[in-house]
């Protein structure tokens, strides 16, 4: 009991009548005026593929930072193909998960997520799903079978007070620079769904229709005294909060109050107040994404290495090999996932057993989009994060095993992929791998890549514990 | 960075950043001669080697020893640091010191203090107070008395805002002569300041507005030079008026 209270953050009673009489004569103790924002960073998350000898780097992007004066918050995006809602066919799903580290205020506990925890994603995600920010009607690829299924994950990385706005910048920085690969319907009955390679089509962003943006306002008094973007000794003083989500156009996306009562004159004045505000921060998320963007086209990765990145501390970016899936093997694949128990379809958890989707294979070596008829993984084996297999090397392995590929969610260093070359040549002219030898070459092969394990990471630990919990 | 043994090379030494491992003196050259060491240093046979990061610094004619800035405290006898009560139990309070265990305040240690007059401290309660045993297996004792017996300011502290800073800006604060930020400010504006040697600074003065800057002020000047704090300061002033 004593190492807890000495571990606890105090508050002395001469900071709290401080903060009161000062915010009473409207001044604030960190000097900004009641409506300042602190300063604010926004830092977009690289993800490249290290590519065997090559240095392709293609750019998924997906996750960013966001620094709010001592706030600091991270979100990654990842996606995922699923079966739709059923009252849903034709829309895609959006899911926000937060997590809150122990290291960022002694006050989070690791394990369950707190009252906050859940009360912050829920701000977020209304925000962004319920007032229709994210298109999800573009997320269909087949109707009733195949949706993309986007998930944000939001880690709370150091508590300097207003968690939420943060958290909603650094979630919707994140949704505007994902980009997840291109799906076309395509083969020879227009029937066959094709996922393409990374490299082979640019990956397409998020078709975003506004940016709502969350604004802080924490009351102090009688309900008379409202500033915005508390800090951390702000919020232990305060009475009550209230968080407006709003875009730039002026539309009120999600309202959230607790704490003491307000009166409603001062509601509207705040909401005139986070209209101005709302603008300002929209403009500059996009600016920084412009800018952001525009060092991606610049460092187009095709032959260019990023000069201060070291190979092995790259995050490996996921790498779809191309795929084709006739109508059977949709079928096979949702009649699969139906029957599926629950903690397969979890995507992170690829340990289950491995489940055979079809066993059709079609091997065709015609034009440019033919591509062999492999069975396609279930999502229970999907990985975001492959090892470096190169999309060839994954196929052939696929059809000559029949088995789904077997990789693992790690974030595993260059120096741990396969030593083999690449000899394979499609017939495509964009991409740079080598010609292509023998079939046994292709065996060869296989065996070194489907067995090498890379080594396991904090992930597994939490996986395994995910899917016993759910037993 | 190993040194070449010579006094005049240890001379270089001071007021440099020095990393464990570094030899700072070599004893070879001084025979008959007494050496004081303080934190962070350790004999090595014949030479004084760091074992702590931070500044070398002496004191003439012989006391050396190794200062750092760190976020915690490591409480030491005779020192005075701003406790903040997190509980009150029988005989002691619980006092919050940044250090990693709470110290304990008897409820006897003021000035005429007996059982009769025990004094009320609430939760959160600022107090100024003075370390009287410290060692890394048990709670630090805690006095609001000096050696003598008289209160002597210690005790709790009204009004006012805390901020807490590193101890080497502590430190900075209680140097003499005077930190220079202190001195400019003291020039235009009047306020009451105490500091604690665990990087707890309490500010008062008759307008909030005056401590918002002055306890600015004070937080922004950790790694400015004097120069810089008294051009600080003056910016400060001219934007007031």
């Amino acid at each position: 009991m004593e190492q807890r209270l000495a571990n606890t953050w105090q508050m002395t009673v001469n900071e709290r009548k401080f903060i009161e009489m000062a915010l009473a004569a409207d001044l604030r103790v960190d000097d900004r005026g009641p409506f300042d924002y602190r300063p604010c960073t926004i830092t977009f998350g690289r993800h490249k593929l290290k590519y065997l000898q090559f240095s392709f780097t293609n750019r998924v992007g997906g996750s960013s930072e966001v620094q709010l004066g001592e706030t600091h918050v991270m979100s990654y995006v990842t996606s995922q193909l699923v079966q739709p809602y059923r009252d849903r066919p034709n829309e895609g799903t959006l899911s926000i998960f937060t997590e809150f580290s122990p290291m960022a205020d002694p006050a989070f506990e690791a394990g369950r997520p707190g009252e906050f925890a859940i009360e912050l994603g829920r701000i977020v995600d209304r925000g962004l799903r319920e007032s229709g920010a994210v298109d999800m009607e573009s997320l269909c690829v087949v109707v009733g079978k195949l949706v993309w299924s986007i998930r944000v994950d939001l880690h709370i990385l150091d508590n300097g007070g207003n968690l939420i706005d943060a958290a909603n910048i650094a979630a919707l920085a994140s949704l505007l620079t994902f980009r997840r690969p291109e799906c076309t319907l395509g083969g020879d009955d227009n029937h066959e769904l094709i996922i393409h390679d990374i490299e082979d089509r640019e990956p397409l962003p998020l078709i975003i229709h506004h940016l709502p943006v969350a604004v802080t306002f924490a009351v102090f008094g009688e309900g008379n005294i409202m500033v915005i973007d508390p800090s951390y000794k702000e919020e232990a003083v305060m009475g009550g909060r209230m968080t407006i989500t709003m875009n730039s156009n002026g539309d009120i996306c999600a309202v959230q109050k607790a704490g003491i009562g307000i009166s409603s004159s001062v509601i509207i004045r705040c909401l005139e107040i986070c209209a101005v505000k709302a603008a300002e921060i929209t403009s500059k998320i996009n600016h920084a994404n412009l800018l952001d963007s525009q060092m991606e086209s610049f460092n187009d990765g095709r032959s260019i290495q990023y000069p201060n990145f070291h190979p092995v501390d790259v995050a490996i970016q996921d790498n779809l090999p191309d795929v084709i899936m006739n109508k059977k093997q949709i079928e096979n694949l949702t009649g699969h996932l139906a029957a599926l128990p629950l903690d397969a379809l979890d995507r992170n958890s690829n340990k289950s057993g491995a489940v055979v989707v079809g066993t059709n294979t079609r091997a065709k070596f015609e034009n440019n989009q033919a591509r062999d008829g492999v069975p396609f993984y279930s999502p229970s084996n999907w990985d975001p994060y492959p090892r470096k297999l190169c999309s060839c090397l994954a196929r052939s392995s696929l059809k000559l095993s029949g088995l789904p590929e077997d990789v693992e969610e790690d974030k595993v260093n260059t120096t741990q992929s396969v030593k083999v070359e690449c000899g394979l040549e499609h017939t495509k002219g964009a991409s740079s791998s080598r010609a292509l030898e023998t079939a046994s070459e292709y065996t060869t092969v296989e065996a070194t890549s489907q067995y090498i394990k890379a080594p396991k990471t904090l992930k597994d630990a939490v996986k395994i514990q995910n899917r016993k919990m759910r037993k | 960075m190993n040194s070449m043994p010579s006094d005049s090379a240890s001379m270089s030494f001071v007021d440099r950043v020095v990393v464990p491992g570094d030899h700072v003196l070599d004893l070879t050259g001084m025979a008959n001669q007494t050496i004081k060491l303080g934190a962070g240093l350790r004999q090595d046979g014949d030479a004084i080697s760091v074992m702590k990061a931070g500044k070398l610094r002496i004191s003439k004619p012989n006391k050396y020893w190794v200062e750092s800035s760190h976020k915690r405290y490591v409480p030491c006898v005779e020192d005075t640091v701003l406790g903040i009560v997190v509980d009150s139990k029988f005989d002691n309070f619980l006092v919050d010191i940044k250090a990693p265990m709470l110290g304990l305040l008897p409820v006897l240690a003021f000035e005429g203090g007996t059982r009769r007059n025990i004094p009320k401290f609430e939760i959160g309660t600022l107090l100024y107070v003075r370390v009287v045993k410290a060692n890394n297996t048990m709670n630090p004792e805690l006095s609001c008395m000096d050696e003598t017996g008289k209160a002597a300011e210690f005790g709790p502290l009204k009004d006012g805002y805390m901020f807490e800073t590193s101890t080497g800006l502590a430190r900075m604060l209680l140097s003499s002569p005077p930190c220079p930020i202190l001195e400019a400010l003291g020039k235009s504006l009047s306020y009451e300041i105490a500091i604690g040697l665990n990087g707890r600074v309490w500010v008062n003065a008759a307008s909030p507005s005056t401590v918002i800057l002055v306890s600015n002020a004070i937080m922004n000047s950790e790694f400015l030079s004097a120069a810089q704090q008294k051009i600080m300061v003056e910016k400060l002033m001219k934007r007031l008026q």
